[in-house]
């Protein structure tokens, strides 16, 4: 019996030398060894692409306005392991291409979204015999790469736009009109849409079809929220023409709801700075309820000191009975 | 000070206790303080390397230290509200357990936000949190809400303790004076005057009705940093009552293991007799099937409406490939099991109980696990070129380390605890608190008679 009972003292021993040993061991374990791996850092193999130049490309399109301008669009981007990146601080040079003749009409340094837009004023445009215009956007490469370039053709147009009000109801007249041949020619049967201005993108209100005139009629709600005068800007737009590509008119006209921007002064609410009033209330309500009995409670264990002699002889029975 | 028979039968058994420090309590706290190095050994590798030494990444941001915080401030809460529950209903059998119950408090709420500073990172913006609070953010009311419940939970403790800081002091034990005096200061001078026994026992009833409701309030707002988040298996009405049932459960289970662990060691048979362990046992049984039922209403509700990202939190936590075997080892052995084993007559023993509690608040901790990760493993937007390690958490070492560092530091609070007050509570003691215990005696002692040991 002694001897079983020796054994089982001698296993349980080495077992807890076992366990100790095992965690000493743990200091000596390198961290790298258990935190987790990244897989970044695993070296790819090299492929064709990492060997050549990126190759970029150019989406070019110009978008003609009514006040005689031609906003000149392009985008630089490249596909780099599969992903599409944009080229952010690339030269974009822009040209009028004239009867195969180039002129260089300037150059911008793309932004962040590898967007660069030039501005161009219609009067110093030559068209063609055929009343077009031809533009080139030119990316020049680099040491990493390649250059691009790409082509934006149209006619010369204009979209007039023309406010409505008859009684309660608001329309907009939007008039699409020729401008290659010299004269102002309307141009029938051509998709128009209205938009209004909102923060970012515009919101799109309707769409017509213009008549033998060049015009369309669209209506537009008189219960969309403005600015502070009520002022609503309202876009016509003809998009992606084959002949006219794109066209832009745009017209502001208190229309719109006037909605205050300015920001309250201080309000109240979740996502505010400051809480909701009964928020606060509860709370300090709360914590003063129980911070209150807190210090009375503190207040009334330092009356324990002052007794100072034993009043009471009883036996020192359970208090709580 | 005087003491009946049943307070200084119960003081002549602890004292030893009191006076003595064992090669065994050596040996222990020794252990404990080596697996408290572990972690600080941790510790100083997550704050020289960063948290890139944790599992913890971009979508799982939340791993096993805030599993650590829910458990052991859950446990806190459980403490608080039973020992505040039998002060107030003077429920005799209770009267033993009462202080490890509000130690169990204290301990837990002392650990608990340390593994919410683990998981921040920044030590050094601590103070931002009382510089700028944010009134509207769960955060900030669960900053305060712990803050003022640790208060509360200290001071009706150490009202609990005075009394019997006054026997000690006036028992004159063989003790170090260093130790015999910060029993005379923690006494208060307390000699149990009329006017002593009004303050106290005003101070500890007011304490007592405030600790429930604040136990209450506090474990629901816990809940609300999950249930006020728009994520699958969070955003819940039911978050509020899962959680304070969840911590009541869990400290229930806690409570009994404790019980069995002081039984054992400093043999208190006579203080945590068989009547405690079923007693609890019942709570146990009781709790289990309210946790169990807010645990179901909860999965078949989500399952029910199979709303696309709920949907795919419950496949993660049925799915056996994934975490299907922890759902059900947590409701098998955290639910079902207790209950059997309770309801059993033949099983209904302080062992099984205490086997069962055991296994049960390990359940409970792995509940809190599933709570968290799965839910995080499933944002709304999806996932493009994320890696997979990002994505899945496990883990690491320093933070295992860091977990048992911090339950080291609950168990030996506990094994130190008993070196410094005793277990059972000797002044609360009266003549019908243990009647199967006791003889029915209640021959005052004089003060002359508390021997020296």
């Amino acid at each position: 019996m002694k001897q079983v009972s020796s054994l089982i003292a001698s296993k349980i021993v080495s077992l807890k030398l076992f366990v100790s040993a095992g965690m000493l061991m743990l200091f000596f374990v390198p961290v790298s060894l258990s935190a987790q791996t990244d897989s970044t850092q695993k070296e790819e193999p090299a492929t064709e692409e990492d060997s050549s130049l990126i190759a970029p490309s150019i989406q070019f399109s110009g978008v003609q306005k009514n006040d005689n301008t031609i906003d000149l669009k392009a985008g630089l981007t490249a596909k780099v392991k599969g992903q599409s990146v944009n080229l952010y601080k690339m030269k974009v040079t822009f040209f009028q291409v004239v009867n195969e003749e180039e002129k260089e009409l300037g150059f911008i340094i793309t932004d962040r979204r590898g967007k660069a837009l030039f501005n161009v004023k219609g009067d110093s445009l030559k068209t063609d015999a055929e009343g077009k215009l031809h533009f080139k956007a030119v990316f020049a490469g680099n040491k990493a790469m390649d250059p691009a370039e790409e082509v934006a053709d149209f006619k010369r147009a204009k979209l007039v736009i023309t406010p409505v009000k008859e009684d309660s109801l608001l329309t907009v007249k939007i008039k699409l009109v020729d401008l290659g041949t010299g004269t102002e020619t309307p141009v029938p049967e051509a998709a128009v849409g209205i938009f209004v201005k909102r923060l970012y993108n515009p919101l799109k209100l309707g769409e017509g079809t213009t008549d033998e005139n060049g015009a369309a009629t669209v209506e537009i709600p008189n219960n969309l929220p403005g600015d502070v005068k009520g002022n609503l800007t309202l876009i016509g737009r003809l998009d992606e023409n084959e002949t006219y590509g794109n066209l832009e008119a745009t017209i502001v006209q208190p229309w719109g709801i006037p909605v205050s921007d300015k920001i309250q002064a201080m309000p109240r609410a979740l996502w505010s700075e400051h809480p909701p009033i009964w928020m606060l209330v509860t709370f300090i309500v709360l914590m003063g309820v129980v911070w209150g009995h807190y210090l009375v409670i503190v207040f009334r264990l330092f009356q324990l000191r002052k007794e100072k002699s034993v009043t009471d002889s009883s036996t020192f029975k359970p208090i709580i009975k | 000070m005087e003491l009946n028979q049943h307070q200084q039968a119960a003081f002549d058994q602890q004292r030893p206790g009191i006076e003595t420090f064992s090669k065994k309590t050596w040996a222990w706290t020794i252990f404990f303080l080596l697996l408290i190095l572990l972690g600080g050994y941790a510790l100083f590798l997550q704050i020289s390397q960063g948290h890139k030494v944790t599992g913890m990444r971009n979508f799982v941001i939340w791993g096993l230290y805030i599993a650590n915080f829910i458990f052991f401030i859950g446990i806190s809460y459980a403490g608080a509200f039973f020992s505040a529950l039998m002060h107030l209903f003077k429920i005799p059998w209770g009267k033993p357990i009462i202080r490890i119950a509000q130690m169990m408090t204290i301990i837990s709420v002392a650990i608990g936000p340390v593994f919410i500073l683990l998981c921040v990172g920044r030590f050094d913006r601590l103070d931002h949190l009382f510089i700028y609070p944010r009134l509207q953010s769960p955060m900030t009311w669960d900053v305060m809400a712990i803050l003022t419940y640790f208060v509360g939970s200290v001071l009706f403790l150490y009202m609990s303790l005075i009394k019997d800081f006054a026997i000690y002091r006036d028992a004159k034990m063989n003790i170090p004076r260093w130790k015999q005096k910060i029993y005379s200061g923690l006494a208060l001078g307390y000699k149990g005057t009329t006017n002593q026994k009004r303050h106290l026992i005003i101070s500890q009833n007011l304490l007592a009705i405030m600790m429930i409701p604040l136990s209450i309030i506090v474990s629901s707002i816990l809940s609300w940093i999950f249930g006020m988040t728009l994520r699958p298996g969070w955003h819940s009405t039911i978050f509020g009552p899962y959680f304070v049932a969840g911590a009541l459960y869990s400290g229930c289970g806690i409570l009994i293991v404790l019980m069995w662990a002081y039984r054992k060691v400093y043999k208190m048979g006579n203080y945590f007799t068989d009547k405690h362990f079923i007693y609890l046992g019942y709570i146990m049984m009781v709790m289990a099937a309210i946790y169990g039922y807010f645990t179901f209403s909860e999965y078949f509700t989500n399952w029910f409406t199979s709303e696309e990202w709920d949907n795919e939190v419950i496949n993660k936590l049925f799915n056996p490939a994934e975490y299907g075997w922890w759902t059900l080892f947590a409701n098998l052995v955290g639910i079902l099991i207790p209950i059997a084993i309770v309801a059993i007559p033949k099983t209904r023993k302080p062992n099984w109980i205490a086997l069962v509690a055991f296994f049960m608040v390990i359940a409970m901790w792995v509940k809190r696990y599933l709570i968290i990760v799965p839910t995080l493993e499933t944002p709304l937007l999806p996932m493009q070129d994320t890696r997979a390690e990002y994505v899945r958490y496990s883990a690491t070492w320093p933070e295992w380390a860091l977990t048992i560092a911090g339950i080291a530091t609950f168990l030996a609070f506990f094994t130190l605890i008993a070196k410094f007050v005793t277990v059972v509570p000797v002044s609360e003691l009266g003549e019908t608190d243990l009647q199967n215990n006791h003889p029915q005696e209640t021959t005052p002692i004089k003060k002359e008679e508390i021997q020296p040991a």
